[in-house]
């Protein structure tokens, strides 16, 4: 009989909206709120603490958005997003969301996306790394502005124009800023063709690199160069790195 | 403009394939008709008008620089009285020079031809002057027309753009679900919101592209959309007004200001956590209402990009109603964002 409580956390910045939400929600006795969010930072805090089984997320938000917030996380619950925007959706979807509710919505609506979570959670949890993963190769409408990181400590965000330069390292990248270096756990792929392809080029299988910080172009060896940044940084080119290159500054 | 002949190969070459045969057909005259020897024949007319034809050349600087509608009739026939006395001296100077180098008993004849060569000289001028003043004529006419294809466009572009910026979708959306939570919490609250909500969708519809509206009629409604947007980001929100109330009476487009504080809002306000000011001052002389707004934000959250859909469509406004784009100022000291409008104003103040 006593089944464990669906554990959620709301994650939404105005003040109006969570009341709603807490309203409507006061009807579902097998819900556990276990709290509430005003932005992305303090959401992504709460979600690897208390690691809820669902939550209700607001795409624009301020400092960091709902989606930027779920590529910190450690932990992955259900997610139903709120949003007033419905441009969204299709991306929502391809987090594997349970539901996007357009607001205002109604009780029903909600009655709807609640059928949809329980109906998940009750099937075998799902290998959401893969998800994320499978999401970054769809076709993007815009390019990065800016990357959310996280360390140990605190949260950084890093305006896509401040990049001097992108290392893979394993599973993970390295990228190199004025202000030091931040890891993050994606592939060169998906950095290849979320950034700016005026702006960046893949110059090797390890770099990507901001091509205004390139100062100069060496030989190295017969078919292999080497970028010299404005820092003196050197980094390889490969053959096909030096044919990117090529085409865009058009040399 | 560029020079028609110089710059354009082909047309030099036709240019001067003309004065060729004006020179061939003057020494077949000279050769047939006053039985000249041929040397004769052809040296002095091959000189002189090819010597003209390069001279004249320069004839497109003095039209073009002084143009028929900044100068005086008598100042215009002065400058060329004197252009084509000092074009005509070099033109019969060298001429003779180079005659008289190839051969030296000519002289007489070019002594006895002097008057007549002067009196062609100053015809040929008149007709270079007619020339090259069609050319510039035509050619304003042509930039004349597309500047206008382009101003039209321009127009039909921001009238789309105010059409479809006038009320944010999202601002009513996201309006409209505090307004359902209210409908719980406090149904005052909620009414009040309906209302003011009312007002502003009224405003916005009332009112045309074109028109304009009293400076104090424009902030009414701004306060009325600052008041909406409190209810949803609460003290986040905080909006100060300095404005002298006796620029009230001054005109200006309506709907213009409203973009502006939707942008402060959208960057400020929105990407904040803490409270955010935005500041509202106004003050007026006889001829200009300046009014500037001004925000709080951090710089450091996404990359710098060009105007948004908002601020451009303020500036084609601006450009299409007085004629300057350049009367909304942005200063951005990556603190600080402060927009400056300055409205000019026919006396309405005074």
């Amino acid at each position: 009989m006593n089944e464990p409580k669906i554990r959620t956390l709301i994650i939404e910045d105005e003040e109006l909206a969570r009341r709603l939400l807490r309203t409507y929600l006061n009807e579902y006795p097998e819900l556990e709120i276990l709290g509430e969010c005003e932005n992305g930072f303090e959401g992504v805090k709460s979600i690897n603490e208390l690691k809820p089984d669902l939550i209700f997320l607001d795409i624009q938000m301020p400092k960091i958005t709902g989606f930027e917030m779920l590529e910190l996380i450690d932990h992955h619950p259900e997610i139903i997003f709120t949003t007033a925007y419905d441009q969204y959706a299709l991306k929502a979807f391809e987090y594997n969301a349970a539901d996007y509710l357009l607001k205002p919505f109604s009780k029903d609506r909600l009655q709807g996306a609640m059928e949809k979570v329980k109906e998940k959670l009750a099937k075998m949890p799902e290998a959401h790394e893969d998800i994320v993963e499978k999401m970054n190769n769809f076709p993007r409408e815009e390019f990065l502005d800016r990357i959310v990181v996280k360390d140990r400590h605190k949260i950084h965000i890093i305006p896509s124009d401040q990049i001097r330069y992108i290392e893979s390292l394993d599973d993970y990248v390295l990228i190199y800023t004025n202000d030091g270096r931040y890891m993050k756990q994606k592939t060169m792929h998906y950095f290849e063709s979320a950034l700016d392809p005026h702006n960046f080029a893949r110059i090797h299988r390890s770099f990507i690199v901001r091509v205004d910080q390139i100062a100069q172009l060496q030989q190295y060896e017969k078919e292999s160069y080497i970028a010299i940044l404005h820092d003196k940084t050197k980094l390889k080119v490969s053959k096909s790195g030096y044919k990117n290159l090529k085409e865009m500054l058009n040399f | 403009m560029k020079h028609p002949l110089i710059y354009n190969t082909k047309y030099l070459m036709l240019y001067g394939i003309f004065w060729f045969l004006i020179a061939g057909a003057s020494a077949a005259i000279q050769w047939n008709y006053y039985d000249m020897p041929l040397d004769v024949s052809l040296i002095s007319p091959l000189t002189q008008y090819l010597l003209f034809a390069a001279l004249a050349l320069s004839i497109w600087y003095v039209v073009k620089y002084n143009p028929v509608e900044a100068n005086s009739w008598w100042k215009l026939v002065f400058f060329h009285i004197i252009a084509s006395s000092v074009l005509i001296l070099i033109w019969v100077f060298i001429s003779n020079v180079i005659i008289n180098m190839i051969t030296p008993n000519l002289n007489e004849l070019m002594t006895m031809s002097l008057p007549t060569r002067i009196l062609s000289g100053y015809i040929m001028y008149v007709f270079y002057v007619f020339f090259f003043m069609s050319i510039v004529y035509y050619e304003n006419f042509k930039e004349k027309v597309k500047k206008e294809g382009e101003l039209k466009a321009l127009i039909r572009e921001a009238e789309l753009h105010a059409l479809k910026s006038q009320i944010n979708p999202h601002f009513l959306f996201n309006s409209l679900n505090s307004i359902s939570s209210l409908t719980m919490s406090d149904p005052a609250k909620a009414q009040e919101m309906v209302i003011n909500l009312s007002s502003l969708m009224r405003y916005s519809l009332k009112h045309g592209q074109n028109e304009t509206v009293s400076f104090g009629t424009e902030l009414q409604n701004i306060k009325l959309y600052l008041s909406i947007e409190k209810v949803r980001f609460g003290r986040k929100l905080q909006p100060v007004f300095k404005v002298d109330e006796h620029c009230y009476q001054g005109v200006i487009p309506n709907m213009i200001l409203q973009p502006i504080f939707e942008n402060a809002i959208k960057y400020g306000v929105y990407e904040a956590t803490e409270p955010v000011e935005i500041l509202t001052e106004a003050t007026c002389s006889n001829d200009a209402l300046e009014i500037s707004v001004t925000n709080s934000y951090d710089p450091g959250v996404r990359s710098k990009k060009g105007e948004g859909i908002g601020l451009r469509n303020i500036r084609e406004r601006l450009q299409i109603i007085y004629g300057n784009s350049a009367l909304l100022k942005i200063k951005d000291n990556r603190k600080n964002f402060t927009i400056t409008l300055t409205i000019p104003q026919k006396n309405t103040l005074s």
